[in-house]
Formats: structure tokens, C-alpha cells, sequence
């Protein structure tokens, strides 16, 4: 036990005197001050903007620069009606009415001068013309509402309908009420996101630092030393220990500093619900993220430790690690996939929350996008305990054997062998 | 104090590594154990380190089966190395705690070691940035600092030059005169004369010979003439005489039996000019190699 206290401590101290460490935590508490500060800082200066601008010589220079829409109406009926309808569809461009010829509209195009073009063949059909087809470009959507209510309107008219009550009939609203009776997954998305992002990043970081710190003892011989003045038990211990907790000191560093930057700009951040959704996450929530994250990491940084053993030179280690980066990343694809498609309670997800290795990710997930019974979260933390503990145990046995054999990797026989034996 | 090795067996899956390995070593005395690369040398450390388990066999200091909890040794590995990027001090601060010290207790005789072995210029210095040898001194200190009651050097003076092979000589005899058990391996026969009482040759997982270095080397059968003498063309051609020329110039000569000792030199003074014969008596190195040199 004092050896254990021992290693934890020296091992604790190599990552905080480690400048790497502090340098990457630093970092992100460096960009997510940025960002959470960003609102009042865009503010700050977007308010002095503003104030320039209302001199009339910059207002009116803003007006020329404004991108221009041709409007080509040659042969319908109602051509002003439309050309109003498209100066409200788009208030931010100059509409003009063109009389030009679809070569030389299209020319106006290429040339850039204007940025696109409307070619009306009729109330209810156009062609849209464009350089580039942007991802974001909704002027045509815009646009075919704008004309369908005209068209409505127009006909409505025709069949004897007055002006305002064709108005009303077209404005009429359906207003709606839902109310949840689980969650709301629109809301939690972006914390589960968030969570579950950090989770994987925490497990494989120090996974593999774990496995590389053993090699590198390994490596440079230390071990023949530490060997002799250790239980390999209270070395592999510490060292995983001392792991969960810098990477959970990392954890509550970044997001302890995120959610104080939150509430030093809380009024900024009011208008953007999906920020404030991260911040009020519930404390249950909280609590499974700290039981999951502890257990999750204990049972993969165990394993890791016990495949660096094995490796005699560093740069073996990364082919060692391979299948249980690959298993790991696996589990985080599923619950990604499953995430993203909103159906968190799918067969995978289902059988994820229960396997070890994948139930800290799943079943977070799952508690915090879906609805879970407790005792299906109380049954997968327990086979998750259990698994710890007899993952712990048999990379102790793996690391006793590892440690001292050097040369040829052993062979998973070998391996059986020693967590039996 | 006396560590007694009794009858030590270990197998790695279908490999016998010892065969009932037994020797004893008592403090105030050096022992010497011998043997070639995968003799079992070093498995036989590490049993007696407590590192793993032997299969059979027992460990006994004073008569009793030894208690790891009490007793300290220090271990000087035959593959060095520390923690390369880690300051000095940390690292042998780490090793002394994992030994069982108080840090304070751990700083006291660090630094009184590091003193000793004229490298307290170095305390805070990462250790990579270190010639070879310094960190040797180093890693001595890992062996030494808790104050070990049993030491295991392994080829101890490896890689030193001979200006800190003879400080670390002087720190061996020291400890020694402190009534340390001290365990050596080398394969530096020399050092192995100078320091040892006592030697073990191990073979093939098998103590092959044991014993007194002075006993074993009077022991030895008496079977070959040293000859200096001007002659010694004459006498290598001589059919009844035959020999070896050895690199200090002197002829060794094979008798059929020791019993031919007498004869042979009367046939030797009475036919040729010789200036010095003599029994010859066997170094260490020829112990070795024909003990250690069978391949069983």
C-alpha cells in the first residue's frame, strides 16, 4: 500500500512536471476562453461598427455594394406584382427587372456582376441561374414560397374572393403545443455530444500513455530496478491511478473553466439555446458522466497498461495497441452513429450497454438521450465492476509476466496462460 | 549473518532454468556467482530479489526462511538503466521511498552517497545528459542508499574507467567491512579474485563447483608444469614433452597424471637449459572456462 502511494505520487508528479500536459491543458482552457468570450468580445467590437455606419456616405456605399438579383419577367401577366413580391422575398439584394437576353444574363453572371438571376416562364415556373451553387444558397426555396402565395392569392382573387380575405385565409396559423414525456433530444444532443466526445478522447490519450509509459520503462531497463523494489501489482496500480486522476484533473480543468467563462457571459450567450443546454445539464447526468468516466477508463487504462508490458521497444507499442484502440473506437463509432440518427435504444446500443467496453459510452448515451429503466443502468454498471475488477486483476497478471520478458512480443497463449496461472 | 540458497528449482513453461541451485554467502565476505550468459545467473537474482517465485527450493538467512518485509537488499542490474528525462534526485528519491525509506531519511543518505561517488555536481541534472559510466554511479545509488543488509552486484565494473572502478572498489570493501552480505557476478575474473571468498560456477541451471577460491584453486589437480627457459622450441618439439606457449612467454606443459610431476622435471633440467619450473597453478579464468565451458 505505501508503494502504491509511492508510485502514485511519482507518477502523478511526472504529469504534472510533464510541460506537454500542462501545455495541451493550458491550451484548452486557452480556446474555450476564447470561445465563451467571443459573443462579448464580437460585441464589443460590432457595437463601435454600427455606429460608424450610420453616416449616410457609408450607408449608401453599403447600398451599392449590395448583390444584385435579375429578374427576367418578358411574357407574364402580373409582372409587377411579381417583381414586388421578389424586392420583400429579398430585402438584402437589389432587385432589378431585366428586359436582357439569357445569353447576356448569363454572361452579367459569369462576369460576377450580378449574383444570380430569376427567368420567369410563367406565375409558377422559373429558372434559377447561378455560378456557384452554394450549399447554403435557399433562394429558390425562398423564392417558390413567395410565388405559390402569389399564385394562391392571384387565383383566390380571380374566383371572386376579395384582396384581405384571400390574405387571411393565406396567413392563417396553426399554432401547436408539445409536451415531452421523456427527453428532449434535440436539447441533450449537444451535451451527450460533448460528454461522450470527451470520454473517448480521455480513455485513448491516456490509454496510450499508460501503455507508452510502461514500455518506455520497459525500454530504458528501469524496470529491471523497479522490479526488485516493487510489487509489479502496486506499480500497475499506481501508474493507472495516477492516470485516471490526471486525465479527470484535465476533465474538470477544461470543463470547470468552460462553465466559469459560461456564467462570466451568460448574458451573451442567452440568445443560443444549445450553449445554455450544456451548461444546465442535470446532476444525475453529471453524476453517471463521473461513474462512467472513472470505470471506462479504469478497465481500458488497465489494459493498456498490461499490452505495454508485453512490447519491449516503444515503437512496437502502437501495433500492439491496435486491436483495442480498434474495439474502442468501434464502440464510440456505434454510439455516434446511433447519436446522430436520434434512435438511441436500437439493437447495438442495446447490446453495447451492457458489454463492458463499450457500456461507459453507450450507456451514458443512452441514459441521457433516451429513457432507461434503473434497473437496466444498475445491471450494466455492475457487469461494468465486475469487469473492472477482473480486468484489473488479470493485467497484473499479464504485467508480471510482461515486464521482465524482452525480445519476441509473448504469444496470447502465453498470455492465457499467466492470467490463469 | 549467512544466506543460505537450498536446493533452488525453477522452470519457465518446458524449460528448466535451475536444477537445485544451493550455495551460501555470509557478510563480512564477498560470493562470487559465475557462469555464463543463461547459466541461470540471473534468475537465480531474481528469485533471491523476490521478483518471482522459485518452483522449489528455500532461502534462508540465518537459519531461518527469509522475510522480505525486514530484510533489505540492493540490486545493481546488469541491464542499467534509469528514468533517462527525470532529474536525478527524483528518481533516486523514488527508488529509495520504493525501498522503504522516509524521504528525509532518503535525502540524508542520497546525498551522502552521491557525495561519495563525487557526483553530488550532478543532483539536479536530468540523467540522459551523463556519460555512461556516470550513470553507473548513479544507478549504484539505488543499490546502496536504503542501506541494504544483502547487495547483488551484476558485473558491477562493466563500463567504468579505471579511476571509478577503483572508487567503486573501495566502496565494495567498505561495504563488506560493514558486515554487508555481498553478491557478485562478473565475468571479470579478476575482480572476482580480488574481492570473492567464495565463488559459485553455475551451468546450465546447475551449481558445478563451489567453494573457497583458495581451496578450489589448491584443489585443482596439479597436472601442469610453468616452464621459463630458452629452449622452449627444443622442448615443444621433444615428442615426450609437448606443450603450449602461453602469452607471458611461458611453456605450459600437460602431464599425463599428477604423478608425473617429479619425473618430468628431471627429464626437463636434466635435457634442456631452463631457467624457472614450477607446478602451475590455475587462475581463476582456467577454473571458469573448464567448469563453466561444459556443455551439459
Amino acid at each position: 500500500m505505501k508503494q502504491f502511494g509511492t508510485i502514485f505520487q511519482f507518477e502523478m508528479k511526472s504529469y504534472i512536471k510533464n510541460k506537454i500536459f500542462t501545455g495541451v491543458t493550458a491550451a484548452l482552457v486557452l480556446v474555450i476562453a476564447v470561445v465563451m468570450f467571443f459573443p462579448r468580445i464580437t460585441e464589443a467590437f460590432g457595437g463601435g461598427k454600427e455606429e460608424d455606419a450610420s453616416g449616410g456616405a457609408a450607408a449608401s456605399a453599403e447600398a451599392d455594394n449590395q448583390a444584385v438579383i435579375l429578374l427576367s419577367l418578358s411574357g407574364i401577366e402580373n409582372a409587377d406584382l411579381v417583381g414586388q413580391c421578389f424586392k420583400q422575398t429579398f430585402p438584402e439584394y437589389t432587385v432589378t427587372v431585366s428586359d436582357s437576353s439569357l445569353d447576356e444574363i448569363k454572361d452579367k453572371i459569369a462576369a460576377g456582376e450580378v449574383e444570380c438571376a430569376f427567368v420567369m416562364d410563367s406565375l409558377t415556373s422559373y429558372t434559377y441561374y447561378v455560378n456557384n451553387l452554394s450549399m447554403y444558397d435557399h433562394k429558390t426555396a425562398a423564392a417558390d414560397e413567395a410565388l405559390s402565395s402569389l399564385y394562391r392569392m392571384d387565383a383566390m382573387m380571380k374566383n371572386g374572393i376579395s384582396a384581405e380575405a384571400a390574405g387571411e385565409i393565406l396567413s392563417a396559423e396553426i399554432t401547436h403545443e408539445t409536451e415531452n414525456m421523456g427527453k428532449d433530444q434535440a436539447k441533450n444532443f449537444a451535451y451527450t455530444y460533448i460528454m461522450i466526445f470527451a470520454l473517448y478522447m480521455v480513455i485513448l490519450l491516456y490509454g496510450q500513455m499508460v501503455a507508452s509509459n510502461v514500455a518506455t520503462e520497459k525500454s530504458s531497463r528501469a524496470m529491471e530496478l523497479l522490479i526488485t523494489s516493487a510489487k509489479p501489482v502496486s506499480m500497475m496500480f499506481g501508474k493507472v491511478m495516477a492516470s485516471c486522476l490526471a486525465g479527470f484533473i484535465q476533465l474538470i480543468l477544461v470543463f470547470g473553466s468552460a462553465a466559469l467563462f459560461y456564467q462570466l457571459n451568460k448574458s451573451y450567450w442567452s440568445g443560443i439555446g444549445m450553449i445554455a443546454s450544456v451548461f444546465n445539464m442535470p446532476i444525475h447526468l453529471l453524476v453517471y458522466m463521473l461513474v462512467f468516466f472513472v470505470l471506462g477508463f479504469l478497465i481500458y487504462a488497465f489494459l493498456f497498461g498490461a499490452i505495454g508490458s508485453t512490447v519491449s521497444k516503444l515503437e512496437d507499442i502502437n501495433t500492439a495497441v491496435m486491436p483495442l484502440t480498434m474495439l474502442f473506437v468501434a464502440g464510440f463509432m456505434i454510439v455516434m452513429f446511433s447519436m446522430t440518427s436520434g434512435e438511441v435504444d436500437n439493437i447495438g446500443m442495446l447490446i453495447c450497454s451492457y458489454v463492458p467496453f463499450t457500456s461507459p459510452m453507450a450507456m451514458f448515451t443512452r441514459i441521457a438521450m433516451g429513457t432507461v429503466p434503473l434497473y437496466e443502468v444498475i445491471i450494466s454498471i455492475a457487469i461494468l465492476v465486475a469487469s473492472v475488477v477482473a480486468v484489473g486483476y488479470a493485467a497484473a497478471k499479464i504485467y508480471r509476466m510482461g515486464v521482465l520478458l524482452y525480445g519476441t512480443p509473448p504469444k496470447l497463449k502465453a498470455i492465457l496462460k499467466a492470467v490463469r496461472g | 549473518m549467512e544466506l543460505e540458497i537450498r536446493n533452488i528449482c525453477k522452470n519457465f513453461g518446458e524449460k528448466e532454468v535451475l536444477k537445485g541451485v544451493s550455495f551460501a554467502a555470509s557478510s563480512g565476505k564477498a560470493f562470487g556467482l559465475l557462469g555464463r550468459n543463461g547459466a541461470g545467473k540471473t534468475t537465480s537474482i531474481r528469485i533471491i530479489m523476490n521478483v518471482f517465485a522459485q518452483d522449489q527450493g528455500e532461502i534462508f538467512l540465518d537459519g531461518k526462511p527469509i522475510d522480505y518485509h525486514t530484510v533489505k537488499l540492493g540490486y545493481l542490474p546488469e541491464e542499467r538503466g534509469l528514468y533517462p528525462k527525470k532529474k536525478i534526485i527524483d528518481q533516486l528519491l523514488y527508488f529509495a521511498q520504493l525501498n522503504g525509506m522516509k524521504r528525509q531519511d532518503a535525502v540524508t543518505s542520497i546525498d551522502y552517497w552521491l557525495e561519495r561517488l563525487k557526483m553530488t555536481e550532478h543532483r539536479n541534472k536530468r540523467l540522459d545528459t551523463l556519460s555512461k559510466g556516470n550513470q553507473q554511479k548513479i544507478q549504484l545509488v539505488t543499490a546502496l542508499a536504503h542501506d541494504p543488509q544483502i547487495i547483488i552486484l551484476d558485473e558491477p565494473f562493466s563500463g567504468l574507467d579505471p579511476v571509478n572502478a577503483m572508487l567503486l572498489k573501495d566502496v565494495v570493501k567498505e561495504e563488506i567491512s560493514n558486515g554487508k552480505i555481498v553478491l557478485f557476478s562478473s565475468h571479470q575474473m579478476n575482480y572476482i579474485e580480488e574481492f570473492c571468498d567464495g565463488i559459485a560456477i553455475l551451468n546450465g541451471g546447475q551449481i558445478v563447483l563451489c567453494g573457497d577460491i583458495v581451496e578450489i584453486k589448491h584443489n585443482y589437480v596439479r597436472d601442469k608444469l610453468a616452464v621459463r627457459s630458452a629452449d622452449v622450441k627444443k622442448i615443444m618439439q621433444d615428442q615426450r614433452i609437448g606443450g603450449t606457449m602461453q602469452e607471458n612467454g611461458e611453456l605450459l606443459i600437460q602431464l599425463k597424471s599428477a604423478e608425473e610431476k617429479k619425473e618430468m622435471m628431471r627429464l626437463l633440467t636434466q635435457t634442456f637449459d631452463i631457467d624457472e619450473i614450477r607446478v602451475y597453478e590455475p587462475s581463476l579464468n582456467d577454473i571458469f572456462v573448464e567448469y563453466a565451458g561444459k556443455q551439459n
